[in-house]
């Protein structure tokens, strides 16, 4: 009871934080009446892939299927949820803008270690800040069913070497920080990339101090 | 005579047309990636009186050429701008072909 409690209020306060804390990644809404297709490879740790259709730029509806697999012991999860994502801020500056988004699932997941599947559930949310030239976002996502707990917090920021425009192709370099929770990976785990898009494509890629593969891939139509 | 009156008659065509076939800018917020472009061309060319839509970032401009004898008012536009997640901050109509306009931005760079 006193788990189910705390993990509760960790949701609320992991929401609140998102709402308040200044950042963008990958946006789960792209436009409206908009397709996103987006997968990422995570090192290893974590594969997500999903696909949302967005009837208005306010929010989206879709799936998504998470694979994680500790880089601590030899604990998998497969995870299929059923995801709706809601922008409930957005901040249209001159030569910036801002976003808050927060998102919720439910579904299924395998666990590896006890051939168990369970009921599963998600929440997170991302803040992003972008103008042409500079870029930041932090997201959370928390992830819980009776037999795990994880919490990944990613931290983006970028800087692109010119400003491009619609046509051109974009170009910038990002750090990333990210952290797991619940013995998916001990410490924080940080990644440099090169991001390019262009029109509906987005592509990023890069490796983490450990040399392993970062990458994440993109379409919007 | 007959042929000077159709030439007269073809000309005053033409001019209607080009009086008529204006292009729409439109100063807008928000405008700082390439995604954002795409999600506003595609509300605005599912209008019936689009006939093309370019898209400056860097100038923050979205420019709507109409068809022929057709118009998008400003109240639709805004609305337009607006449910795309943007805001419009201001709306003026031109003469310049969206053409010119890409040539001036691109002589700008």
């Amino acid at each position: 009871m006193l788990l189910t409690c705390r993990r509760v209020a960790y949701a609320i306060a992991s929401i609140a934080a998102c709402a308040v804390t200044p950042a963008a990644q990958a946006k789960p809404i792209a436009f409206a009446h908009g397709t996103t297709v987006m997968g990422e490879y995570g090192a290893g740790t974590m594969t997500e892939v999903q696909a949302f259709y967005a009837p208005t730029y306010r929010y989206s509806l879709g799936v998504s299927h998470l694979t994680l697999d500790s880089a601590v012991e030899p604990a998998t999860r497969e995870v299929s949820y059923f995801r709706a994502n809601y922008l409930p801020k957005r901040w249209n500056l001159e030569s910036a803008q801002a976003n808050a988004f927060v998102w919720a699932g439910i579904g299924r997941a395998h666990i590896g270690e006890t051939s168990d599947d369970q009921f599963a559930w998600n929440v997170g949310g991302q803040l992003d800040y972008e103008t042409r030239r500079v870029y930041a976002s932090l997201r959370t996502d928390l992830h819980e069913a009776s037999a795990y707990s994880h919490r990944i917090d990613t931290l983006q920021l970028g800087f692109a070497p010119y400003q491009h425009d619609y046509q051109t192709l974009a170009v910038w370099f990002v750090i990333q920080a990210r952290q797991y929770t619940g013995d998916l990976f001990h410490g924080t785990e940080y990644a440099a990339l090169l991001r390019l898009f262009k029109r509906n494509a987005w592509l990023e890629a890069g490796a983490t101090e450990d040399g392993k593969l970062q990458a994440m891939l993109m379409f919007n139509f | 005579m007959t042929s000077r009156r159709i030439a007269l008659l073809l000309l005053a065509a033409l001019t209607a047309a080009n009086a008529s076939a204006a292009t729409i800018e439109l100063t807008v917020n928000g405008l700082v990636c390439g995604f954002c472009a795409q999600g506003i061309e595609k509300t605005l060319r599912r209008n019936a009186a689009t006939d093309d839509v370019f898209v400056s970032l860097e100038n923050r401009l979205v420019a709507v050429a109409t068809k022929p004898e057709t118009d998008i008012p400003d109240d639709v536009l805004r609305k337009a701008l607006q449910d795309a997640g943007y805001d419009v901050k201001a709306i003026t109509r031109t003469d310049r072909s969206l053409q010119a306009l890409r040539e001036q931005m691109k002589a700008r760079k």
